[in-house]
């Protein structure tokens, strides 16, 4: 039992399959492009939990990332909250607005979550679905980041990281903020 | 720390089941029995390690541990115990970890039941089933670990998917995975003849019964698989050639492709490399089927996790492929075939045509599974194959199959003259013959309806036949009253006669698929209150909705009475149920399960004053018969699995 | 060779010829193919009795519906192009204005697609959020307080 070359292309007869089946990680056929990129974005107001009110129109001129989530969203809104926290304090000084917008909840479960993550940025329920509907919002959580001018620049879908945040917004921003916050943001954080 | 040991019992696992294959190939290279011994008591420590793992994991479940993020995916603390113990196979990472339990269970009973039997395979039966059992355990220890923590622990978990809400979820998962699992046995035996060159048809014996009983696993879990589409998704079909159906399907096809041509080999010594190739395929399809449902590469009305476990599987499934290959290259000149077919007109041939369908069917629907991939790879074009193609392709192949099923069993082996062969035939073929004409008097003009309607009756007639005969043999030879000659027939020839009503199952089931996908009756409609619709000779009068609370949801139902032929024959209520966490509603059937038709009825909307409804009624013909030819298929193999120990020396001395 | 082994192989050849005919005559009928809005509209690959696959968004305010006659009729937008819809049924329930969704069908005169299937994009990953369904608890207490 030798094997020579004629009989080793025989077993090598099975790659052209497993290539194939390799290639299907590179596509993904659920992929379907949001349509809301680089158009406006569809205001909003929103009575924040505080009691507060918010209008997006206002915000004009910052970088505003709108973040949809619910306290019953296991577990990746449990796994972006410190981040979107962390975002918050680190570039709540440079014309960046960070609003979370509650979805299909219960008030007291909102305000739980809130605390147990100290939330510090404004957020603010949307009680019959119209700003998630207004935003082709799927599935929970969404976060959409808008240009200065009201566009919407990107939209991430499921647990937005530390990297994606700062990339975008500092791209948006046109500058890198300064070092200082960033690290206050990490030390609060942990 | 539930989950501390649940990890700490799979690291040790992977341990184990490495070190035990390892041991296993040295021992046996070296002749050091001392090691082999260790190689045996290593697969008892895996698994007991893996059944102390899903222990954990289950203790977690009843006790809502929502540390574990797996339990708060997958449980709720107001599910009933039955609920909370099923959460084990409700997502990826416990069904892996279902998967490695009885994968070492099995290894376990292997080497339990034949180290002193057969130990000349063990050595790499042992490597085999370690290898594969350590590749599960990595599996869970890498890319899905079923113990991975979730911090800060929630209050209450998410609970299962709606729609896994059903006592078939239950038993459906369970059947399949014994289906899958049990395959790999004949496939470790298969490879250790191909490693150690012993390659007569032993290793058939000793697996035979292991790879019918996972066929008749796999059979059942497909068909309930059927039933749980049926009764809970709501579309009124059983079967959508849904890649994760196919998936199930396509080892089942190249599985029953082997169970009928072991039978060749062992009568006639030929078909030897085919065996091997056959099992070694019906295996790598069981993971080819899990790759595909678990990576994500195609689209699935059962959508699933998409990440690394799709590269896992994939690396497996290369593994496989070229290992077998290879070795099947290298022993190719050694497996020069006995005997030569006779006569066309022989059990031999029958089989090997009836593999050859088998084997073209089981590759058209791979085709068609991978095509959109295939599609977009060649000509970047996104593409989708759906039941069309399928029922297109699956038709005349499954007809011609059905044909080769009853004249099977009553051609001789080695070679028959066309006289006999008449004379089997003649009686059923009159048989088959009548009912599709009286089919077509009847007023059905559909060729292939008819055409399956003929030869499912031709099937059964044959069985009937056989019986019969039989029967009439053995009064006339030995006197018996029919119920004794019919018990001494089982004892007999179990596999044949347990074979036979194996095939007067897949005729009912085949009879059931024919006429429910031809003569389905659908209405849709809105109905204000009061008023009613029609479908087949019933009719449904919309009477008002109502509200109830459910432990996990709100259900809104729709009050019908339903009249038969004018006649009130009672009330229906679909459903839809309302979940809190899910936007979707779940619809609820209503059905009523009939011989010769189901009622199948579906609340689309409603008007919350109770108004008007939407509605979707549907008459489905002949439904049931799948579920009866499915039970009749288990049936069969039973009888023909039972085991017999008085008999083996009265038969053994007639064969000789 | 022994004629009935040629018999057999000759018998297997068939068999394979058959299929091999069913499977290519099967992929040239039965494909559907899938294409976004604006691919429609550019490459006139729409042609009346093929059957497509279409997905897109469903424009806000386009949708009309007959409760009498579940007369369906909406817009498909990829952002760039839009097709009307016309549609007969009950729909999924995720369906609803500024969803994604995919319609099985095929192109009918004027540039109107008539699907007879709605997928709405579904995906188990997260949940949905309450979109404009009423929450189950007052769904329930509405329902309660009618009998």
């Amino acid at each position: 039992m030798t094997l020579t070359w004629k009989k080793l292309l025989v077993p090598l007869s099975v790659l052209p399959v497993l290539f194939l089946l390799a290639y299907g990680f590179r596509t993904d056929p659920r992929q379907v492009p949001s349509p809301l990129i680089e158009k406006e974005a569809p205001p909003f107001a929103l009575t924040l939990f505080d009691g507060e009110h918010l209008s997006l129109e206002k915000l004009r001129g910052k970088v505003v990332v709108v973040n949809f989530w619910a306290s019953w969203c296991v577990p990746a809104c449990y796994e972006e909250a410190p981040v979107l926290e962390a975002a918050w304090r680190a570039y709540r000084d440079s014309d960046v607005v960070i609003v979370g917008v509650n979805v299909q909840d219960t008030e007291e479960a909102a305000r739980e979550f809130m605390r147990r993550f100290e939330f510090s940025f404004p957020n603010g329920p949307d009680p019959r679905g119209k700003i998630s509907i207004d935003y082709g919002v799927y599935g929970i959580p969404e976060t959409f980041i808008l240009d200065k001018e009201g566009r919407i620049a990107y939209k991430h879908i499921g647990a937005v990281t530390a990297e994606t945040l700062s990339e975008h917004i500092n791209r948006l921003l046109g500058e890198a903020p300064r070092m200082e916050d960033r690290r206050k943001g990490h030390e609060r954080k942990t | 720390m539930t989950a501390d040991l649940g990890n700490i019992a799979l690291w040790i696992a992977l341990v184990v089941a490495v070190y035990g294959a390892v041991a296993a190939i040295v021992g046996h290279r070296q002749g050091r029995p001392a090691l082999l011994d260790s190689a045996y008591n290593g697969v008892l420590v895996h698994c007991a390690l893996v059944t102390m793992a899903l222990l954990s994991l289950e203790y977690a479940l009843i006790t809502s541990d929502f540390s574990i993020q797996y339990v708060v995916f997958n449980s709720s603390r107001n599910y009933p115990v039955w609920y909370k113990i099923a959460g084990l196979w409700g997502a990826l990472e416990g069904s892996l970890l279902l998967w490695a339990w009885m994968q070492a269970v099995l290894a376990a009973l292997v080497v339990l039941l034949y180290w002193r039997k057969h130990l000349a395979f063990l050595p790499y039966v042992i490597a085999v089933l370690m290898g594969i059992s350590a590749f599960f355990v990595l599996v869970m220890l890498i890319p899905a670990n079923p113990f991975t923590q979730h911090f800060p622990v929630p209050l209450e978990g998410r609970g299962l998917n709606p729609l896994l809400e059903d006592t078939s979820m239950l038993v459906h998962p369970l059947l399949l995975y014994s289906g899958y699992v049990g395959f790999t046995v004949p496939y470790a035996f298969a490879m250790a003849a191909l490693i150690t060159g012993r390659l007569s048809a032993e290793w058939l014996y000793i697996t035979r019964r292991w790879a019918v009983t996972a066929w008749m696993f796999l059979t059942a879990g497909i068909i309930y698989g059927g039933w749980w589409s049926y009764h809970v998704l709501g579309w009124g079909g059983y079967w959508a050639w849904d890649p994760v159906e196919n998936a199930s399907f396509m080892p089942w096809l190249a599985g029953t492709a082997y169970i009928h041509s072991v039978m060749t080999q062992e009568k006639r010594g030929m078909l030897k490399v085919w065996n091997l190739a056959l099992i070694s395929l019906t295996f790598a399809l069981v993971i080819f089927g899990t790759f595909l449902t678990r990576s994500g590469i195609l689209t699935s009305v059962h959508a699933f996790t998409q990440g690394a476990v799709g590269y896992f599987f994939l690396a497996l499934l290369a593994v496989i492929l070229l290992s077998t290959v290879t070795l099947l290259t290298l022993r190719a000149d050694q497996l020069k075939t006995e005997g030569t077919v006779d006569s066309v007109l022989s059990r031999e041939s029958a089989f090997l045509f009836n593999n050859l369908l088998l084997i073209t069917f089981c590759f058209t629907l791979f085709l068609g599974t991978i095509f959109p991939l295939l599609a977009e790879a060649v000509r970047g074009v996104k593409v989708s194959v759906g039941a069309p193609y399928f029922n297109y392709v699956a038709g005349p192949i499954a007809l011609g199959l059905l044909f080769l099923m009853g004249v099977g069993p009553v051609i001789p082996w080695r070679g028959g003259s066309w006289g006999g062969l008449g004379r089997n035939l003649l009686g059923p073929g009159v048989v088959g013959l009548a009912a599709g004409a009286t089919a077509f008097v009847l007023g059905i003009r559909g060729p292939s309806v008819v055409a399956t309607y003929a030869v499912a009756v031709f099937v059964a007639a044959i069985a009937v036949q056989e019986y019969y005969r039989g029967i009439r043999a053995r009064r006339k030879t030995a006197g018996e009253g029919p119920l004794r000659a019919l018990g001494q027939l089982f004892a007999r020839n179990r596999r044949r006669y347990g074979g036979l009503v194996v095939h007067l199952g897949v005729a009912l089931l085949a009879i059931g698929i024919a006429s429910s996908s031809t003569f389905q009756v659908q209405r849709e409609q809105m109905l204000k209150k009061g008023e009613a619709l029609e479908a087949g000779s019933y009719r449904v009068r919309f009477d008002g909705i109502t509200g109830s609370r459910g432990p996990t949801h709100v259900k809104v139902q729709g009050i019908f009475t339903v009249f038969n032929d004018r006649h009130e024959a009672g009330q229906m209520t679909p459903a839809l149920r309302f979940y809190p966490r899910q936007q979707e509603p779940i619809a609820e059937v209503d059905y009523w399960i009939g011989f010769w038709e189901d009622l199948y009825v579906i609340l689309g909307s409603f008007d919350r004053e109770g108004n008007w409804a939407v509605i979707k009624v549907m008459v489905n013909p002949m439904v049931s018969w799948i579920w009866m030819g499915g039970a009749i298929m288990v049936l069969g193999t039973l009888l023909a699995l039972w085991p017999a120990r008085f008999r083996s020396a009265a038969v053994r001395g007639e064969r000789s | 060779m022994r004629s009935a082994n040629r018999r057999v192989l000759i018998g297997g050849l068939i068999i394979l010829a058959a299929v091999a005919y069913l499977v290519w005559t099967g992929t040239q009928e039965a494909l559907i193919y899938f294409y976004t809005p604006s691919e429609l509209q550019a490459e006139e690959i729409g042609r009346p009795g093929r059957r497509i696959r279409l997905g897109g968004l469903v424009v806000e305010g386009s949708l009309n519906y007959e409760p009498e006659t579940l007369n369906y009729e909406f817009q498909l937008t990829d952002g760039t192009a839009m097709i009307p819809v016309q549609f007969k049924g009950i729909p999924p329930d995720l369906f609803k204005e500024g969803a994604g969704a995919i319609v099985e069908g095929q192109m009918v005169a004027n540039g109107v697609f008539q699907a007879d299937l709605i997928m709405a994009k579904h995906n188990e990953e997260y949940r949905a959020p309450a979109g404009t369904r009423p929450k189950s608890e007052e769904l329930y207490r509405s329902l309660i307080k009618e009998q």
